[in-house]
C-alpha cells in the first residue's frame, strides 16, 4: 500500500495510527474474483482523500469536485487490490470489478475488528471467512484498507502483501 | 519529434494521471487523445491517427484483451504500439497480452520514469 501511495500520489506513509480517527470518511468497495474470490473495502477520511486527490490529478484541493474525490479513491483502492492480488497470486490470474464509491456508514464500511496494532491488524477468522485490516496515516488523515475472502489460510499471505 | 498518444481507460482520474505524468516525465507529447474504454478507442482511431496506445485491461463494454484483438484483426490499425497500464502483475496475465500483439507492459504502481521509458523503448526513439 505504500509504495502505490508513493509511486502514484506521491504520498509519504507516516505509520499507524496510533488511536481511531473519527470524521466523514469516502469508502470504496471492490470485489474480486481469483483464488480465492472476496472483496476490498478502502476507506479514507474526508480530509486526506481531498488531499490524496489533489496530489494524484496534479489540482488544488478547492478545485476538486466530490466526483474527482470518489474517482481517485476507487482508483486507489483499484491499484491496491491490484497490487496485493499479484503479490499472494503471483501465477493465476484474478479479475476485479470497477469499484464504486459507497456510503460511509454503510455495512461494507465497517470494520468492527479493527484497532490499531503495529503492522495492522492480525487476520480474524469468522465463519470460514477472514479479514485483513491495515491503516495507515496519510498527511491530514487516516487510510484504512479491508480485504475479506472465504479462504482463512490466504489472509496471512495477505496481509504481508501489504 | 513529439508524439500522438492515445489513452484508453475508464477512469478519468487515471487518464488524467497518465496525461500529466507523460508530461512531467520530460515525454515528447504532441497530441493526447482520451477514450473511456476499447470501443470508443477503435471509434476514434477511425479518425485520428497516433503514434502509440496505453490502454487498461478491466473496462467497460470492449475491454482490454478485446481491444487488443480488434487492433490486431485491423491491416491498418495493428502497426499503432500498445503499452498495457495495469495492476494486475501476474505472469500469466502478462503473457496472454503480449500474445494478442501489447508491445509493453507496466505494472501499477510506477513511476514517471518507467512510463517514459516504456513509451521511447516502444517508440523507438535514439537515447539521449
Amino acid at each position: 500500500m505504500e509504495q502505490v501511495l508513493e509511486k502514484m500520489f506521491f504520498i509519504e506513509c507516516l505509520g499507524e495510527p496510533l488511536e481511531f480517527v473519527s470524521g466523514p470518511e469516502v469508502v470504496a468497495h471492490l470485489t474480486f474474483e481469483g483464488d480465492p474470490s472476496g472483496a476490498l473495502t478502502l476507506r479514507v477520511t474526508a480530509g486526506a482523500a481531498r488531499s490524496v486527490a489533489a496530489d494524484f490529478l496534479g489540482a488544488e484541493e478547492s478545485d476538486l469536485s466530490e466526483q474527482q474525490i470518489g474517482d481517485v479513491v476507487s482508483e486507489l483502492a483499484n491499484m491496491i487490490c491490484g497490487s496485493v492480488l499479484s503479490r499472494v497470486e503471483s501465477s493465476t490470474t484474478f479479475r476485479l470489478a470497477a469499484p464504486r464509491i459507497v456510503p460511509s456508514e454503510s455495512e461494507a464500511g465497517h470494520f468492527p475488528g479493527w484497532a490499531p496494532e503495529p503492522g495492522g491488524s492480525p487476520p480474524s477468522d469468522a465463519g470460514g471467512r477472514s479479514s485483513t485490516v491495515h491503516a495507515v496515516m496519510i498527511g491530514s488523515g487516516r487510510m484504512v484498507v479491508s480485504i475479506d475472502t472465504e479462504t482463512p489460510a490466504w489472509s496471512t499471505a495477505a496481509r504481508s502483501a501489504f | 519529434m513529439a508524439y500522438r498518444v492515445l489513452i484508453v481507460d475508464d477512469s478519468p482520474a487515471m487518464r488524467s494521471f497518465v496525461r500529466r505524468v507523460m508530461l512531467l516525465s520530460g515525454f515528447e507529447l504532441s497530441t493526447c487523445f482520451e477514450a473511456s474504454n476499447g470501443q470508443e478507442g477503435l471509434d476514434l482511431l477511425r479518425q485520428e491517427w497516433v503514434d502509440a496506445i496505453l490502454t487498461d485491461i478491466n473496462m467497460p463494454v470492449v475491454d482490454g484483451e478485446e481491444f487488443l484483438r480488434r487492433l490486431a484483426a485491423d491491416e491498418v490499425l495493428r502497426s499503432i504500439p500498445v503499452i498495457v497500464i495495469s495492476t494486475d502483475a501476474t505472469r500469466n496475465r502478462i503473457e496472454r497480452l503480449l500474445s494478442l500483439g501489447a508491445r509493453g507492459y507496466i505494472t501499477k504502481p510506477f513511476l514517471p520514469e518507467a512510463l517514459r521509458a516504456e513509451l521511447e523503448t516502444t517508440l523507438g526513439v535514439p537515447c539521449e
